[in-house]
């Protein structure tokens, strides 16, 4: 709250705020002149009524009554028909500026590195693009336009006020201040008080929110009495939060109607006294009781633009900072050709820390990849073995860039990936994690990720050299079964092996894979096992290897211990060597000798 | 509308508010009518003055006459302010009685519905999402209250200022009232119609705003998938055309809200007209005077807000009655977990043992424990091991029953678990579960939450025990040490370990440790492992593991895949049986060497 009132009403945000309305001027400008023409109408009317009376119905002209009445019935269906008119154009030009701030930012959020959603919490980007965007709406719709609209009905009803009567008009007006006085103080009252709503709300929420996520604890240790104390402690205290909100509007209302009525008052007893002297008519009398209660909507509408324009600064600040920093890997402008690739990978004197502002001179620094170099070649397979924390995930996220390296290069084909688009160079090489990430949808969607260049058949054939058909041909919808949130609806080992089919039929020179380390039952452990080998065939390939059958048969070993590599070479050359892949060969060995 | 008829229990709860709130309502409405009457007055009398004055300019009178006419008026003037006053006053009683009941019933509501749900089982839990249960504990009694409070007293209100003007203005004249009369019923049904479309629409926003919203959570979760395959172009697509669904739906809301004012202002503006025109030609008649067309006016003013709250209370009627049946769901519910009667259980031992038990969770298809069978005597150690989903949390949740067998019978020492008491079969077990869920206190208060105002040694004792007590007292404020919401304060290994120490305190004769070593290191689990050792014997430990070194030294091991006991043994046997044990077995070992060796 404190920040939001040291923004206050900054010029410039709102400025940039309003850039956002630049494409659609022309529609602003109608919404201009239709909301003027009605803070015209309005006023007018209470004056054309006086004219009715004066002129018509003292005088007893009843044709002229008729006259009128159809006048004033054109100019109230004249009125009411811009005024939708205004609020529907209003909220339309809204809407279409938050689509375009909304999808521009979700762009800007989608093109960061990995390095950006590694620090920034996706809950926080959800709420830029949600709630914060929406937060603008009010001021990219009505906004501008209402508070213009509200305060050229002020001007107007004073004109028409002053124009029948100035000295009538000076004592109404008088009264005004003190509307406006009333409004704007019940306005801090109730924010205030409504904080404070907020605050128990908010209390009450998380403790519902956390014991019913913890009944089971509640339940299982016997505390449902003492909670039940508590939770009565922090409902009566949201009770009595919302008792003292009651009173600030019991007193508003009456308030208000008060005010309005003191103006009534003063304008029938002066009003009197002004007519028995000659100088005021009866219309003009029933003319200023209408005007007197007129003024006060305006009044109100801009104590809430007040208001909505302070809270929207608040979340203009936040999106506006996203879209200002910007931590996307940068691309070449004029990229190397690179559609057709043999796959050949080389990774020289790589060094790389996920901390971007570490000392790229420093060696001694903490670097998480130390001068690693290695290379595979095409249709090669490379097996990456080390303790957690070696560096083996690291590696892979470097071949893929999702993030850029501090020293050193990396190559495919011989060429540096940073002179490859990401588009081009992430064609090449299939990724399968050992968390196997789904998306909700079916499970066509995530096979073919939404792309229509892969048919059906493209798919089927897939799945079924992967080994999946029988378990997706299983489900009486297919392919258009739906796996549900993150994959719940499936076993783990189908959805490694969709993740598979989704590697295979996007059919990658390289692929690129972590073995997953979670034990799965020996029918799908199978198939896994002949689906991998199926994949890796004629590919070039990267594993993170967890199975020793997948060690032994790799064309390369890579032993890599706290960031370095510290062995290579093939399975006989390794165990040739006297070093540390032979040791755990050896155990491994035993063990297993033992066990036979 | 049924389901509203349970809160009529409350209102006579609180009538003590409500009638005195109700009669305040009608006082005030009461002194708004008269507003009218009084400016009708001065308004007729204006002209008289004016002429009587008039014949009077130039003689000695006329001074008189402008003072006596001076303070008439003046207490015309004096008079509608004091009216106002008066009915500001009633109004604003009406509000704090009736508005506050409707929060006194709101908090006796919400207390009765978190009552109700400490009582229901876990079976409950599983069927509800907490996001819906909060929903309803919430929104759901926030949309009763409006029922309960500003429901009830705009009804009164309108019902005391439509039938008091409306008399007045028949006496006045029938024609004009009829004529006045005539937009005011397509009023009622336009802002019927109006509310009705605007929450059916703002649901569908509401909707449309939580897909829009589970799209960005999933595409962002899965930002790497996206990256490695190219897929942002996609993405971005499949997410514009999810705003512009968004947009459409904001713009069908926005085209109700934009027509409703203008409608409503158009109708109550031919209102006004026809008491123009109709008034006026009767004036003219002379069958009503000019004052009289005032009046009209301010009737037709201050009834529009009473006849179109008619509308607005129709919908929260309906809304109230829609939530109130939700409400009434978890009202009803059973609470699951039923006793049998059985004799007073004395010395509990702690032997376990499962008789051919099946369970299947609500809504699946798969039994989660398919006739599973095993005994684990006083004392003992028994491990479950086997992968994810393979049923073993489902075993230990039937121990402390927080589930029930379908079929076959759970015993503790001989005895069946339903014809325990709950809570004493509860008060024996110390349960550490899978997840584990800390509560927003001090870390001392979540240790002794099992054991209410247990006393410092025993705390730091069970902190010991759970090896947490160097970690307590590093921190600066040792035991009163804040464990934020859900414990983000705490490192996942010293969150698992005050879990451990809260069951521990109870000094429970069955402990079940579900995968409840998962987050602290090799070293820790030993020393944990070693301090629970020490009371080998004293207690029955039930502990389900990943990890062979955890489950190793167990005096009988069950191996379940698929909610079926696979393979069972100690573990040189289940070794020596090559089976999924062992090949567990092999796989942790080779990882444990690749972290030696380097």
């Amino acid at each position: 709250m404190s920040e939001e009132k040291k923004k206050g009403l900054d010029g410039r945000l709102l400025r940039r705020i309003i850039s956002y309305l630049e494409p659609y001027k022309i529609w602003v400008g109608v919404a201009f002149i239709t909301v003027l023409v009605v803070a015209f109408l309005g006023p007018l009317r209470p004056k054309l009524v006086q004219i009715t009376i004066d002129q018509d119905i003292v005088t007893g002209d009843l044709e002229g009554l008729r006259n009128m009445i159809m006048l004033l019935f054109g100019i109230l269906v004249a009125e009411g028909l811009l005024s939708f008119v205004n609020a529907y154009l209003t909220q339309w030009i809204g809407q279409q500026a938050i689509y375009d701030l909304r999808t521009k930012l979700y762009r800007h959020i989608q093109r960061q590195s990995l390095r950006f959603f590694d620090t920034t919490p996706i809950g926080r980007l959800i709420t830029r693009v949600t709630s914060d965007v929406e937060s603008l709406s009010q001021v990219l719709s009505a906004g501008v336009v209402t508070i213009l609209g509200d305060l050229f009905k002020l001007i107007f009803i004073s004109w028409f006020m002053f124009s029948l009567n100035w000295e009538l008009a000076l004592l109404t007006l008088a009264v005004m201040p003190l509307m406006v006085y009333a409004t704007f103080w019940f306005k801090r009252k109730v924010r205030v008080a409504y904080r404070e709503t907020r605050t128990q709300v908010a209390r009450l929420n998380s403790f519902l929110q956390e014991h019913i996520s913890g009944m089971k604890i509640v339940q299982l240790f016997g505390r449902e009495e003492e909670e039940m104390n508590r939770f009565k402690a922090i409902n009566d205290e949201h009770r009595q939060a919302h008792i003292r909100t009651i009173f600030y509007y019991a007193l508003f209302f009456p308030l208000v109607d008060l005010v309005a009525t003191i103006a009534l008052g003063l304008v029938i007893w002066f009003g009197g006294l002004n007519a028995m002297q000659g100088t005021l008519t009866l219309g003009v009398l029933i003319a200023f009781i209408q005007y007197a209660r007129q003024f006060f909507e305006p009044i109100r509408n801009l104590s809430d633009q007040f208001n909505t324009l302070q809270s929207a600064m608040a979340g203009a600040e936040r999106i506006f900072d996203l879209l200002d920093s910007d931590l996307s890997i940068s691309e070449e402008e004029s990229p190397v050709d690179f559609k057709t690739v043999d796959g050949r990978i080389e990774f020289r004197n790589v060094w790389f820390s996920y901390d971007p502002k570490i000392d790229s001179e420093d060696d001694e620094a903490d670097w998480i990849l130390r001068d690693v170099s290695f290379s595979v070649n095409p249709g090669q397979s490379l097996a990456i073995v080390g303790a957690t924390g070696a560096g083996k995930s690291t590696v892979i996220n470097l071949l893929l860039r999702f993030y850029d390296i501090q020293r050193g290069s990396i190559l495919v084909d011989g060429v540096d990936i940073t002179s490859i688009s990401l588009a081009d160079l992430r064609s090449h090489i299939g990724l399968v994690l050992q968390d196997v990430f789904l998306f909700s949808g079916t499970i066509r969607d995530n096979i073919t990720l939404r792309n229509d260049e892969i048919t059906d058949e493209r798919m089927k054939r897939a799945a079924a050299s992967i080994g999946a058909s029988a378990f997706i041909e299983r489900f009486s919808a297919q392919y258009d079964y739906e796996v549900r949130e993150r994959g719940m609806s499936l076993s783990h080992g189908q959805r490694q092996l969709l993740s598979f089919v989704r590697a295979l039929v996007y059919a990658p020179r390289i692929l690129v894979l972590d073995e997953a380390t979670s034990s799965v039952d020996t029918e799908t452990e199978e198939a896994i096992q002949n689906a991998l080998e199926r994949l890796m065939k004629d590919r070039t390939s990267v594993a993170i290897a967890h199975r020793l059958s997948t060690i032994q048969h790799a064309d390369k070993i890579l032993v890599m211990h706290r960031g370095q590599v510290r062995e290579s070479g093939s399975h006989q050359e390794l165990i040739s060597q006297d070093g540390l892949y032979r040791k755990l060969y050896e155990l491994q060995y035993q063990e297993q000798k033992a066990l036979a | 509308m049924a389901s509203l008829a349970r809160l009529n229990f409350y209102y006579w709860r609180y009538k003590h508010l409500f009638i005195p709130g109700l009669l305040c309502a009608v006082i005030s409405s009461s002194f708004a009518i008269i507003v009218p009457m009084v400016v009708r007055q001065a308004i007729d009398s204006i002209p008289r003055f004016v002429t009587s004055y008039r014949a009077f300019q130039g003689t000695p009178l006329e001074n008189y006459l402008y003072t006596d006419y001076f303070f008439s008026l003046l207490t015309f003037g004096l008079m509608i302010m004091a009216l106002s006053v008066g009915s500001g006053i009633f109004s604003f009683l009406m509000r704090q009685t009736v508005v506050v009941a409707s929060r006194h019933i709101e908090y006796d509501l919400r207390n009765r519905l978190y009552d109700q749900l400490q009582n229901l089982s876990h079976d409950f839990y599983l069927k509800h999402a907490t996001g819906d249960l909060i929903t309803r504990s919430t929104s759901d009694i926030e949309q009763v209250r409006r029922y309960i409070g500003p429901a009830i007293m705009y009804t009164t209100r309108a019902l005391v200022i439509i039938v008091v003007a409306l008399s007045v203005m028949f006496v006045i004249s029938p024609k004009l009232t009829w004529y006045t009369l005539i937009p005011m019923p397509f009023l009622a049904v336009s802002v019927g119609l109006v509310a009705h479309l605007v929450h059916s629409r703002s649901d569908a926003l509401q909707f449309q705003y939580s897909v829009l919203t589970s799209r960005v959570q999933e595409a962002l979760s899965g930002i790497r998938v996206l990256k490695a395959y190219s897929r942002e172009k996609v993405e971005a697509e499949a997410f514009d055309k999810e705003s512009a669904d968004y947009r459409k739906k904001s713009l069908d809301l926005a085209f109700i809200e934009a027509a409703w004012r203008p409608v409503f202002l158009t109708l109550v503006g031919v209102s006004t007209l026809i008491v123009v025109w109709v008034g006026g030609t009767l004036a003219i008649a002379g069958e009503i005077t000019i004052g009289n067309i005032a009046e009209y006016i301010i009737y037709v003013a201050l009834m529009t807000w009473p006849v179109a709250s008619m509308g607005f209370v129709i919908t929260m009627v309906q809304r109230a009655a829609a939530s109130m049946d939700r409400l009434n769901e978890i009202f009803d519910a059973e609470p699951g977990i039923v006793t049998t009667e059985g004799e007073a259980i004395k010395e509990a031992k702690g032997a376990i043992a499962f008789e051919a038990v099946s369970f299947r969770h609500p809504a699946s298809e798969v039994k989660a424990l398919n006739s599973v069978s095993f005994a684990a005597p006083a004392g003992s150690t028994l491990a479950v091991v086997g992968r994810t989903g393979s049923g073993k949390t489902t075993l230990v949740e039937m121990i402390p029953r927080l589930l029930d067998a379908e079929s076959g019978t759970v015993r503790i020492d001989g005895r069946d678990v339903k014809s325990i008491p709950v809570d004493v079969l509860r008060s024996m077990i110390g349960y550490v579960p899978q997840d584990v869920f800390l509560f927003s206190d001090t870390v001392a208060e979540n240790i002794s939450f099992g054991t209410l105002g247990a006393e410092q040694s025993l705390i730091e004792k069970a902190a010991l025990e759970a090896d947490l007590l160097d970690n307590i007292s590093s921190f600066q404020d040792g035991f009163e040490t804040f464990v934020g919401e859900r414990g983000i304060t705490l490192s996942g290994g010293q969150k698992q370990r005050t879990s451990i120490a809260r069951a521990l305190i109870r000094q429970p004769r069955i402990l079940i440790l579900d995968d409840a070593l998962s987050a602290v290191d090799v070293g820790t689990e030993q020393t944990i492992l070693g301090h629970l050792k020490k009371q080998f014997g004293k207690r029955t430990i039930v502990i389900v593991s990943h990890r062979i070194s955890a489950v190793k030294d167990a005096d009988h091991i069950i191996v379940l895949d698929e909610g079926q006991i696979i393979e069972s043994g100690n573990h040189d046997s289940l070794v020596q049986e090559d089976g999924f044990y062992a090949a567990l077995h092999h796989k942790q070992l080779l990882e444990r060497e690749l972290e030696e060796l380097a």
